[in-house]
């Protein structure tokens, strides 16, 4: 048997030639057990979760069973984790400390400031595809838009779904052994379930937003930091197709809040999913989000993401492939200003034939204070023969200073595939620079157009409607 | 009635070290028949091409008191390096160009042609160390390469390089404005400036479908010439520099390109050709041939020149230098 393991960790600015994270889990994992019980910030940190939920209004929902269920096994779990500090792998260049040194206050109630008809909340929605609304994590009804739907779709707060959807679905809730404290801080935290069900057979051609807004900031200079855990689940049966448009935004900008977010997609036999996955969150917010997804056989999945937003801004990307012949696209542009750090933890972990993966990644850092972190992961193990998976990571540093952590990997076991990955970074190149300028383009409306362009190898895999509007934010924000 | 030709007489080429340039330039005037004789295989087509951009030069009204040709580009001692190595390409170039005139340069792979059209638009791989370039009484080398645009100096690149992301609409909308604001001129919304690009585009046979692609990107050698092209008809430079036009281009290709370029000239236009090959020079017939070797221009004469050149290589040339 033929075994191959590569990783490559490369840095720009403090590059750490030796491979540290070679066997990290055999070592780490006695420590974590050890370290477990001790942690006490963790303890309180549940503590304070717990009592949030005591005097959360909607204890309807928070009873369901699927949610205790959710609740019991996620703060078992977060009990026997420490708080992430660089020393552990996933979080060596992601500093998460700043919430730590915050003041966590769970958000349990919702706001009366914000109508439907609030022109803050308009968001990138094209007013015509329907649309299901969360306000710090609780699915707001009167602010949805569920008419163009099918009459055997599914779509809304799990309190109101059918048994035979929850059924389905809890299933897959907490049942994931590999998530990390912030995924068992949602469970923990999140007060509802946002459901999305796609019956068998069924195509939904409209794409169906999914909003998700952070109302509760608070100004600067507070040292307080309202987090809220919005989950959702998305299940798509056999041969059903949804495209879903998921969009975080918040208040003012300006304003320090922290989403903690959880997306779960399950797709049966020849199902198809396009996931679009924009983060627009104000400068000082904090965002954390796992998606983990789970491809049956001859099923599809393209995931689009363009994350702007937020100082603090991580994405965990897990993909289990359940069996052969399963496409998986992966497109990811990050925009790393003024003191933001933009991270995408991906993992694909293939274990059946004939898979076919591509994995783009592009960053954009425009600031000496911006940061931009990369670690993508794919397994082709042993049964995983003619895999064809390719992963690319393009990075742009456009000042002195500016950083990008790049870790791509593949581990590959079976002995039949064809993989590729590479990873580039650099400034803008001087040759398309110059074309510009001899057409008597100015240097700097050139880099504008330059940088546009790079990003629009991703925002031109967004639909129509969605990727003008994100290019145009796209550009206001380059021109900062 | 017979042709009046304006040729420089190959008897007499003018030496390239000459300092300062030709101010007064000896024009002979031959019979078709002469012409035929000194020039044997040069077709009936160019010469009917030359002969009417003769007639439209101001410098050959009858009466001999046509108001002087100006000077469009001077190019003095030109030294220049590889930015990157120091390592110098250009040994001292000199070359003018008059209003109107069309210049070829032609040399062997690595004499310095692509250099020098590279240098005088300010590509940022060479650094100029020594000499001069005047276009049109300002100083090119003191200008940025958007300025040196604005001023009307154009050059079509080798091999353009694609730009993904961007499109050919977008960008020559770019191009187009930012010299109308440049020139205090109005700038064209998107729809104007199609009606604008039209017949530009059908002048060089291209689909209008071609603004919709990016730059460059996936188009086939010709196609990239024919937008450089483009861009030059929407430009309207007052000097344009083809580096090898010609290149990779088929013969239907090559005709309407060079149909292009000569619809664009005008009495005060130039254009200043760098390739390696006389096949061009049937097309867009230049009034001077230029020779360059090792970063210097040896050689200046009229079209016979290419003649030499096509019967003995390069090497006749230098020999008889």
């Amino acid at each position: 048997m033929a075994s191959t393991s590569f990783s490559f960790p490369s840095r720009l600015l403090h590059r750490n030639p030796t491979g540290s994270s070679r066997n990290p889990r055999k070592r780490t994992a006695t420590v974590r057990t050890l370290a477990a019980l001790s942690d006490p910030y963790v303890l309180q940190l549940a503590e304070t979760f717990e009592d949030s939920l005591s005097s959360a209004p909607s204890a309807d929902t928070l009873s369901l069973p699927i949610l205790q269920n959710l609740r019991d096994s996620s703060s078992a779990s977060l009990l026997s984790k420490t708080w992430p500090s660089s020393k552990d792998e996933p979080f060596r260049f992601t500093d998460v400390s700043f919430l730590k040194k915050s003041e966590i206050a769970p958000v349990s109630t919702v706001p009366s400031r914000y109508s439907p008809e609030n022109p803050q909340l308009l968001g990138v929605c094209d007013g015509q595809s329907p649309s299901l609304f969360l306000i710090d994590g609780r699915v707001v009804e009167t602010f949805s838009d569920l008419s163009g739907l099918p009459s055997d779709v599914f779509v809304g707060s799990v309190s109101a779904a059918p048994e035979s959807v929850l059924r389905v679905i809890s299933d897959s809730v907490a049942n994931f052994s590999q998530g990390d404290l912030f995924w068992d801080l949602n469970g923990m935290g999140a007060l509802d379930i946002a459901v999305i069900h796609v019956p068998a057979g069924t195509r939904i051609e409209k794409p169906l937003y999914l909003r998700l807004f952070s109302s509760q900031g608070v100004g600067d200079g507070l040292n307080t930091l309202p987090v809220s855990n919005p989950r959702c689940i998305v299940v798509v049966e056999k041969g059903a197709y949804i495209e879903i448009i998921e969009e975080y935004f918040g208040g003012e900008e300006g304003e320090s809040y922290w989403t903690n977010s959880v997306m779960e997609v399950a797709i049966a036999d020849g199902g198809r999913v396009r996931h679009s996955y924009l983060q627009m969150h104000g400068k000082n917010a904090a965002h954390i989000k796992w998606t983990l997804v789970r491809q049956e056989a001859s099923s599809g999945y393209e995931l689009v993401e363009v994350s702007t937003g937020a100082k603090l801004s991580r994405h965990n990307l897990h993909i289990q492939q359940l069996g052969p012949d399963t496409q998986t696209n992966l497109s990811a542009l990050h925009l790393c200003g003024c003191n933001q750090l933009q991270d995408l933890h991906s993992r694909l972990v293939l274990d059946h034939p004939r898979g076919e993966a591509r994995q783009l990644h592009k960053s954009i850092v425009s600031h000496s204070s911006g940061r931009g972190v990369f670690d993508g992961n794919i397994q082709v193990n042993r049964y995983a023969q003619q895999t064809d998976a390719g992963q690319m990571s393009r990075n742009l540093l456009l000042v002195p200073r500016a950083t990008v952590d790049l870790k791509p990997n593949l581990q590959i076991i079976a002995d039949d595939v064809q993989c590729s990955h590479g990873a580039t970074m650099s400034d803008l190149e001087t040759e398309p620079l110059f074309y510009f300028q001899a057409r008597g383009i100015d240097l700097q409306t050139a880099r504008k157009a330059l940088l546009f362009s790079f990003g629009a190898e991703v925002t031109a895999l967004l639909h129509t409607p969605l990727r003008k509007r994100v290019e145009d934010h796209v550009k206001r924000i380059t021109h900062c | 009635m017979a042709h009046t030709l304006h040729v420089l007489t190959s008897a007499s080429p003018v030496p390239c070290s000459r300092s300062p340039p030709l101010k007064h330039r000896p024009f002979t005037v031959f019979s078709s028949t002469h012409l035929r004789r000194s020039i044997p295989p040069l077709t009936r087509r160019s010469l009917s091409l030359n002969a009417s951009l003769a007639v439209e030069s101001p410098s050959i009204s009858g009466s001999g008191e046509a108001e002087p040709l100006k000077p469009l580009l001077e190019v003095k001692d030109l030294t220049a390096v590889v930015a990157e190595s120091k390592e110098e390409l250009l040994h001292g170039v000199n070359l003018t160009i008059y209003e109107g005139e069309v210049h070829a340069v032609m040399g062997k792979n690595g004499s310095g042609k692509s250099t020098f059209s590279k240098v005088l638009v300010g590509h940022p791989d060479y650094e100029v160390t020594g000499g001069s370039v005047i276009f049109k009484g300002q100083n090119l080398l003191d200008m940025e390469p958007d300025e040196r645009s604005h001023t009307g100096l154009f050059m079509s690149f080798q091999s353009p390089v694609a730009i993904p992301g961007v499109s050919n609409s977008d960008f020559l909308l770019m191009a187009y404005n930012a010299r109308q604001a440049k020139l205090g001129l109005p700038e064209l919304d998107p729809i104007k400036f199609y009606s604008y690009i039209q017949p530009k585009l059908a002048a060089l046979n291209m689909d209008p479908l071609f603004l919709n692609r990016n730059v460059n990107e996936g188009f086939s050698g010709g196609e990239r010439k024919r937008n450089e092209i483009l861009q030059l008809s929407v430009l309207e430079a007052d000097l344009a520099v083809l580096d090898e036009i010609d290149s990779g281009l088929d013969v239907d290709a090559l005709q309407d390109v060079a149909k292009a370029v000569n619809s664009l000239l005008t009495p005060k236009r130039s254009i200043l050709m760098i390739t390696h090959y006389r096949r061009l020079l049937d097309y867009i017939t230049p009034t001077y041939i230029h020779i360059m070797e090792d970063g210097r221009i040896v050689k200046t004469g009229d079209v016979s020149i290419a003649q030499l050149l096509e019967e003995g290589g390069y090497k006749a040339l230098s020999s008889t230098s």
